[in-house]
């Protein structure tokens, strides 16, 4: 196993400023896993085909993974054979098997003379010219796909800003600047139709660095270098919103401070009346950066407070303040009080039932900043500038939240979390669990495998530690197999209650093997723990297999670091241990023996079951 | 010449008191034509200053490097 912490220790200390300290570092960190014999199995392989030079850019992203504490593995084709490597099925890219590839075609490359000689050739030449590099570019992007299970990221073509007609360029049936923007906007259609490829937007970010500054000309004269050296970490560091998705880095909680932080000046002091916000030059930074926050929280981004306040001010503040985007119903957990922000910040986690390493922090104040990085190292915490101007840059420029997909679940996260604010408050005011059970007015849906669920079933998996019996991770292709097998009974549950829907938070897999069925997923989302969902799912279960004639249930159980919530659930509930492989349990249920039923206080629903 | 030598250092991982003058891509194996570019790159970041095609094809020693930085104005 790579010692990861070496490898972050020598990179943590380094601030990396030049190409040349990423090369210094590059040569540590590769010395380092020489050394230890690092098996290539636990790596991360990334696959950099450049149709330019890419030297520079393997270091740039080797630095910037071990940062976070991924030790990738690199395969860097020659630059001029991305074609071959892509379209020979032996090539040694697939032989790598890479998790992601990164894809650059540079349009000078791409158009060859006619980039520098554009209009050698007549408009029809040049539309008929650009179909064909179109139909090129999606049959190496198909094949890519095809022969991987990598992500794929393509970066689309930097729109020239000069063109040799001028000011004319505009009036030309098709230019050629219009060439390379109608070739970008079939190449995002092409994206949006396939599931692995993603876009980087090379474009966009050529003009955030500038078109002009981008290129060095020396360089790509002397080396054939199409970005300056001085940009290759700026890009890199760019890939890492591709790579922490895929190695489930991304976070899911925005945990925010109040004063001068949401808004500007302090609610005590200053009163609902004297804060900064809304359409004013002081007040603007604080809305629109509040405006930007609510789109995240849309977007399925959890939203708590960390405030030093009287919570009554607060309340009122965000009731009543006519500029307050950012509402009581949009946070998840609020916690306004005098405690030190470190035990609110658990508190938080605790509460939402989340880790603190899906956090992301931000505050004003640099002490509070510098007290969290040091009590909890995992926690993000986001370095806000001095200028309340910069807020909404800093945090747009926040990579930390991205998915591969977004499923109805993530939309309406944010709401549900809220919900499950007041489901604690109602639970502490019950007198006691079954009471609180009761009231609830739980209604559980059940619904069998379909194409609207299958994305949101395989997240699940993929996402679920605790109360899971097995923690087998699927892919969304592996549960359509399953759905497709009359083999396989699989079934999601969707549970709503006086407080909201929470979506579809709980999933079965079960195998039917003659009398005997054998549960293979069975799991339901932390957030519905502890409300006999699970007694629902498996009288359900129970009821099938009596239908069809099932002799016995059986149940496994795998334990892991995670999941002792479900440890004694086969157990509790009348299954016996039929086997004990060193931490494997087999757990029989026997349908001519023993009953089960389903909890008198929960409607049950069926949809397509 | 301090900084100069940190980077002539650093890139051709070397030490900052081997340095010389004479120091160039005939007598060091690891200044080879990739590192000559790092060099400049590093330089310009450095010095803040660009060197033409014309003075980074001709950088072959600490000598060329010092005179071109001369020209530049950079004070060493």
């Amino acid at each position: 196993m790579p010692d990861r912490d070496t490898i972050k220790n020598v990179i943590s200390e380094a601030e990396p400023k030049t190409i040349g300290d990423y090369f210094l570092l590059d040569k540590k960190i590769e010395e380092i896993k020489k050394n230890q014999e690092i098996e290539s199995e636990s790596l991360f392989k990334i696959a950099i085909l450049f149709s330019f030079t890419a030297k520079g850019i393997k270091e740039a992203i080797n630095v910037e993974c071990c940062k976070l504490g991924v030790i990738p593995e690199f395969f860097a084709g020659d630059y001029k054979q991305y074609a071959q490597d892509i379209l020979n099925k032996n090539s040694e890219l697939y032989r790598f098997k890479p998790n992601v590839v990164f894809f650059f075609i540079d349009i000078k490359s791409l158009f060859g003379e006619n980039f520098f000689s554009p209009y050698q050739i007549s408009n029809e030449e040049r539309k008929r010219f650009v179909e064909e590099k179109i139909e090129e570019v999606k049959k190496l992007l198909q094949t890519l796909s095809k022969r991987t299970s990598a992500k794929i990221v393509f970066h689309n073509f930097e729109v020239p800003c000069h063109s040799p007609l001028g000011i004319l360029e505009s009036k030309e049936k098709f230019g050629f600047i219009e060439s390379i923007e109608y070739l970008n906007s079939e190449l995002r259609k092409f994206i949006k139709l396939n599931s692995p490829i993603f876009l980087f937007d090379y474009n966009s970010f050529s003009s955030r660095i500038g078109k002009d500054k981008i290129l060095d000309h020396k360089m790509y004269y002397l080396a054939d270098m199409k970005i300056g050296m001085e940009y290759l970490a700026t890009l890199a560091k760019e890939y890492l919103s591709y790579i922490k998705p895929l190695l489930s880095l991304s976070k899911k909680c925005l945990v925010l401070d109040l004063d001068n932080t949401l808004w500007g000046g302090i609610i005590g002091e200053d009163g609902i009346e004297g804060i900064k916000l809304g359409p004013t030059s002081e007040g603007m930074p604080f809305w629109e950066f509040q405006k930007y926050i609510l789109e995240l929280f849309n977007r399925g981004v959890i939203l708590a407070i960390n405030s030093s306040n009287n919570p009554d001010d607060v309340l009122k503040a965000l009731r009543e303040h006519p500029y307050m985007i950012l509402k009581e119903n949009h946070f998840a957990s609020m916690q306004i009080n005098w405690n030190d922000k470190v035990s609110n910040i658990k508190k938080i986690a605790e509460e939402i039932g989340i880790d603190v390493s899906s956090m992301v922090f931000i505050d004003d104040s640099q002490v509070n900043r510098q007290i969290i990085k040091e009590a909890l190292p995992e926690v993000t915490v986001v370095d806000m500038p001095e200028d309340s101007s910069l807020y909404l840059k800093t945090i747009m420029e926040i990579d930390d939240f991205n998915t591969f997909s977004l499923t109805v679940e993530d939309t309406k996260r944010g709401q549900m979390y809220s919900a499950q604010r007041e489901r604690k408050k109602f639970q502490e005011t019950s007198g006691n669990i079954d009471e609180y059970l009761k009231n609830l007015n739980t209604v559980v849906t059940f619904e069998k495998v379909n194409n609207f669920t299958i994305p949101r079933i395989a997240q699940l998996t993929q996402k679920t530690n605790q109360f899971n019996m097995t923690t087998k991770r699927y892919l969304d292709t592996e549960i359509k197999n399953f759905s497709e097998n009359e083999n396989y009974f699989v079934f999601s549950v969707k549970v709503e209650d006086k407080f909201g829907d929470n979506g579809i938070t709980g999933t079965s897999i079960i195998e039917k093997q003659g009398k005997e069925w054998r549960i293979d997923i069975f799991l339901l989302s932390c957030r519905v723990i502890g409300r006999a969902i699970e007694k629902v799912m498996l009288a359900r279960i129970i009821e099938q297999a009596k239908k069809e004639g099932v002799k016995t249930l059986i149940g496994e159980f795998i334990p892991t670091a995670k999941n002792s919530p479900a440890k004694d659930f086969y157990k509790d509930n009348g299954f016996k241990l039929a086997e004990k492989k060193e931490e494997f349990q087999k757990w029989n249920f026997e349908l001519s023996v023993s009953n089960f039923n389903y909890p008198d206080f929960i409607k049950i629903k069926n949809e397509k079951a | 010449m301090k900084k100069l030598k940190k980077i002539l250092a650093k890139v051709l991982e070397v030490k900052e008191s081997s340095i010389t003058d004479k120091t160039s891509s005939e007598n060091v194996l690891s200044w080879d034509s990739f590192n000559t570019l790092m060099i400049i790159s590093e330089i310009e970041t450095v010095f803040n200053t660009k060197l033409t095609i014309q003075e980074a094809v001709n950088v072959k020693s600490v000598k060329d490097i010092k005179d071109i930085l001369k020209n530049h104005g950079v004070v060493l």
